[in-house]
């Protein structure tokens, strides 16, 4: 069977640069978008991939024809961006970035009106414009206009959240890696802002990116040394769109993201608000301890920022996120933000007066793999029902592939909104169980 | 016929949306970058709305082909075509409906040197758009932008290279001037000062739509006529939004026809060229202008590139049309309106006259031109009954067809930009042109 790298969904459009994504698809689907969203102003803005400037012309071409008044953001993180949208009160948004994936890729994700990506309803009627073919187009085209400030909103509004003098107080040293991508123009500036020293690594825009751009342990070596030569007391890493984050300790040792997740969630619990936790299936039980200890209630929705978004509009939540680093504050807004979790961690530390390895310490300790095959639609469906069948004892949830809870460990089995692949997620009290039930579920499929 | 592309070898042609939109603008600029594999391309537009708009579809197609985009933005299409003819671009794209209504557009293709596509090359795009698959290349090979601006010091000296400035400076013209808020407007300054002008510009800005169908004519002429009358400027002059072609009012405030462009610049360049090329459908006073300064003229197909192509097979230095085009071929490969206004001031200022005594030895012939729309599956089957009837008649058929009698000829022929059969009546007797007329219609009979 052959999978084409090309992915049409409810998440947008995404493939490789020069084989799937041509500038004709990107037009027609930003044709589609601009008819769907009935025109209006709709914002535009890019990482830092080398692809980004084929794509965003054919963006704005592709918009300008069905009678949008697109507004150039030039290079800005996607949380910056949802930002700006929700703010100005714009009709739509359209992020130009591949985010933690390798450069050769590149893809559209869409945002609507209040800064939020579309619901898989909307997109699913997008979609159906899409491959119609029937576009609005108009008599005459508008004129792309540019914002020279776009950060500054969202700068802004961390600003007034966090209280920079007690970073300041405490002399605060952070280096940050934002891997050359959509942050690099802003992150230093932003974290100096707050109150913090800082040192950049890979803060150049250079052609391609400078490391893997997945804040996953393995990719943050120049990061881990930085902090180590630097004496600092943490290190960010970002992605290339800056929604994800995973943090540094002062030894230089990775926390990892879903503990990254679990400290700026035990944070604000404890020093801001007790509110309500959401997190995603596939996120980490520590949050389940985290949320205990604060005496609050955590709630788990499917995979992907837009459903743990609306969990947390319904429950009425002030704090959540994915285990995948992607942190959510929505005093700041309903969206994975790296810089809201920067300025949690940064404040959490002055606020402690604790090292960040030791704020690691007081949580309980899971080892947890992440693995994904490749596989087509129908094999996944096959290799989704071989698991269930091999592990019917513990408690099922299906809302989102097949998370199967024991009291020792867990497993999440999905295929993927993004890639033709399943993804799989085993994590466990101790790192042999969970190497022990990975090798079991490998061993069924 | 909103819906119908015009293809020909220059490029492709229709009403923006319609026919001409986006996804076709990016798929033909694919097969033009896959064509041509290698090089830079370099880009422009004119000022309307819908150019900016298909200059970024071709924009991000020629960089997703790995080809590296000179995109000038707004600038006149001979302005590029004289840049192309001095660098080594791969190849041109112009965006400009040139003297076609606002709704309509066109993506107009350049080979290296600035020349129009010839057939088969024209053919090869094509083949290319039609069989979708285009040279996408990898994001490490991606086209880049790269940044340049229009040389104008040197355009304005190599103009000057051709015609005595200092004679022209020292006449102090007062010129009046419509560029129809097209692509020459904001370069119309330095011209005027180059030549020490006093330049009377109306209708010069580009961000405004077009005050009158961009097509330098009589009809389009009153405003400059009214300005040159008050003003008692000694010359005005029309151009269309692409700045390719120009038409010319005289001191008395009275337009003179665009067929008058082509043979006043056969005039000018006395004793400086030997043959020039024209089409079949130029006025007579094209042949009377070329044997007084003797210089053989030869006819061809209509349109800029057939005429520019001919100019270079046969050695000919000038070309031009009716339409009010002129093109120099030691200057570049494309009509040119502001070198043709270099020519006429240059012409006034050797002569000591006025346009008007310029004009006055010309002899007095009446025209017609007239359109009709044509559904283009009908187009073949009227041309062949008009072939049936006049083939008694020895008719040229160079250009649709073209029929020769005593005192007045007349051509018909399909349009190669719109939908219409075109009727040319050119004669010494208002009477006989009428006639004809009223002969082809009813033999057209629709």
């Amino acid at each position: 069977m052959r999978i084409s790298d090309l992915k049409i969904s409810i998440s947008g459009i995404r493939g490789i640069v020069g084989e799937s994504l041509t500038p004709q698809l990107i037009i027609k689907f930003s044709e589609a978008f601009s008819t769907y969203i009935g025109g209006g102003k709709i914002a535009v803005a890019s990482d830092t991939r080398p692809s980004a400037e084929m794509l965003k012309n054919a963006v704005f071409a592709g918009l300008l024809s069905c009678g949008a008044s697109p507004l150039d953001l030039g290079i800005l993180p996607i949380p910056s961006l949802q930002i700006y949208t929700k703010e100005k009160n714009l009709d739509g948004a359209i992020s130009i970035t591949a985010s933690h994936n390798p450069v050769e890729w590149n893809a559209l994700k869409l945002i609507r009106k209040g800064g939020h990506f579309l619901s898989p309803l909307e997109a699913e009627e997008l979609l159906d414009v899409y491959y119609q073919g029937r576009f609005r187009r108009i008599e005459k085209p508008e004129k792309v206009e540019k914002e020279d400030e776009p950060f500054a909103i969202h700068e802004m509004k961390i600003r007034q959240f966090v209280n920079t003098d007690l970073i300041k107080g405490r002399k605060v040293k952070a280096v940050v890696d934002p891997c050359g991508g959509a942050a690099s123009p802003y992150v230093q500036k932003f974290l100096e802002a707050l109150g913090a020293e800082v040192v950049c690594v890979n803060c150049d825009l250079v052609e391609g990116f400078p490391r893997n751009p997945e804040p996953v342990a393995e990719n943050l070596g120049d990061l881990c040394r930085a902090v180590k030569k630097h004496k600092a007391d943490i290190g960010f890493a970002q992605d290339a769109d800056a929604d994800r984050l995973a943090a540094v300790d002062e030894r230089g040792v990775p926390i990892g993201e879903e503990y990254t997740l679990a400290l700026a969630v035990d944070y604000f619990l404890k020093a801001k608000e007790k509110s309500p936790v959401v997190v995603n299936l596939s996120t980490s039980r520590v949050l389940e301890d985290v949320a205990r200890q604060a005496g609050v209630k955590l709630l788990r929705s499917k995979v992907g920022e837009i459903n743990v978004t609306r969990k947390m509009g319904e429950v009425g939540s002030k704090i959540g996120g994915e285990g995948n680093g992607g942190i959510i504050v929505s005093d700041i807004h309903t969206c994975r933000d790296s810089f809201s979790g920067m300025a949690l961690l940064l404040e959490s530390l002055a606020w402690s007066g604790k090292k960040l390895s030791e704020l690691r310490e007081e949580l309980p300790d899971y080892f947890m793999i992440k693995h994904k095959v490749k596989a087509s639609f129908r094999e996944a469906r096959v290799i989704l029902h071989k698991v269930s069948q091999k592990f019917r004892e513990g408690e099922v949830q299906d809302i989102d592939g097949l998370r199967v809870d024991y009291p020792d460990f867990w497993l999440h089995v999905r295929p993927s909104n993004t890639e033709p692949v399943v993804r799989i997620q085993v994590e466990g009290k101790s790192e042999r169980v969970a190497k022990e039930i990975f090798a079991k579920i490998m061993k069924e499929i | 016929m909103r819906d119908r592309l015009r293809i020909s070898v220059s490029g492709i042609r229709g009403e923006v949306p319609g026919a001409l939109n986006v996804d076709v603008a990016s798929k033909f600029s694919s097969a033009f970058s896959s064509y041509l594999e290698e090089g830079q391309i370099a880009l422009c537009r004119d000022p309307r709305c819908s150019s900016r708009m298909l200059e970024m579809a071709v924009f991000s197609s020629v960089i997703a082909c790995g080809l590296d985009c000179a995109n000038f933005g707004m600038l006149p299409t001979p302005f590029l075509q004289f840049l192309m003819r001095r660098e080594p671009f791969a190849g041109g794209i112009s965006i400009t409906g040139g003297h076609n209504p606002l709704s309509w557009n066109a993506i107009i293709l350049l080979d290296t040197g600035g020349d129009y596509l010839d057939v088969s090359e024209g053919s090869e795009v094509f083949n290319i758009y039609e069989a979708g698959v285009f040279n996408n290349v990898p994001w490490k090979e991606l086209g880049h932008p790269q940044p340049k601006t229009f040389p104008l010091d040197l355009y304005l000296r190599e103009i000057a290279d051709i015609v005595d400035a200092e004679r022209i400076r020292k006449m102090s013209y007062k010129v009046v001037v419509d560029p129809c808020n097209g692509a020459a407007s904001t370069y119309l300054k330095d011209f005027g000062e180059f030549f020490n002008l006093d330049l009377i510009p109306i209708n010069d800005d580009p961000e405004k739509p077009f005050p009158h169908p961009p097509e330098p004519s009589v009809e389009n002429a009153p405003q400059v006529e009214a300005v040159v009358k008050t003003t008692g400027a000694d010359l005005g002059f029309l151009l269309n939004s692409d700045s390719s072609r120009i038409s010319f009012v005289n001191e008395k405030g009275e337009a003179l026809s665009e067929e008058m462009t082509f043979p006043l610049c056969l005039l000018s360049l006395e004793g400086k060229i030997n043959k020039a090329v024209t089409t079949t459908v130029t006025t007579s006073w094209a042949d009377w202008a070329a044997q007084n300064i003797g210089v053989i003229l030869s006819r061809t197909k209509v349109g800029q590139s057939s005429v520019v192509h001919i100019m270079e097979s046969e050695g000919a230095e000038a070309g031009g049309e009716g339409s009010g085009g002129f093109c120099l071929l030691s200057f570049s490969l494309g009509y040119d309106s502001l070198l043709t206004l270099a020519l006429i001031l240059d012409f006034l200022s050797r002569e000591g006259k006025n346009l008007s005594e310029l004009v006055q030895p010309f002899p007095h012939l009446y025209r017609k031109k007239a359109k009709i729309d044509v559904p283009p599956e009908r187009t073949y089957r009227i041309m062949d009954k008009l072939e049936e009837i006049y083939c008694k008649e020895n008719p040229d058929y160079t250009d649709g067809i073209r029929v020769e009698r005593k005192g007045v000829w007349f051509n018909i022929r399909p349009s190669l930009t719109e939908f219409v059969l075109r009727i040319t009546i050119e004669g010494e007797k208002e009477e006989e042109v009428g006639s004809i007329e009223d002969e082809l219609m009813d033999r057209i009979g629709l």
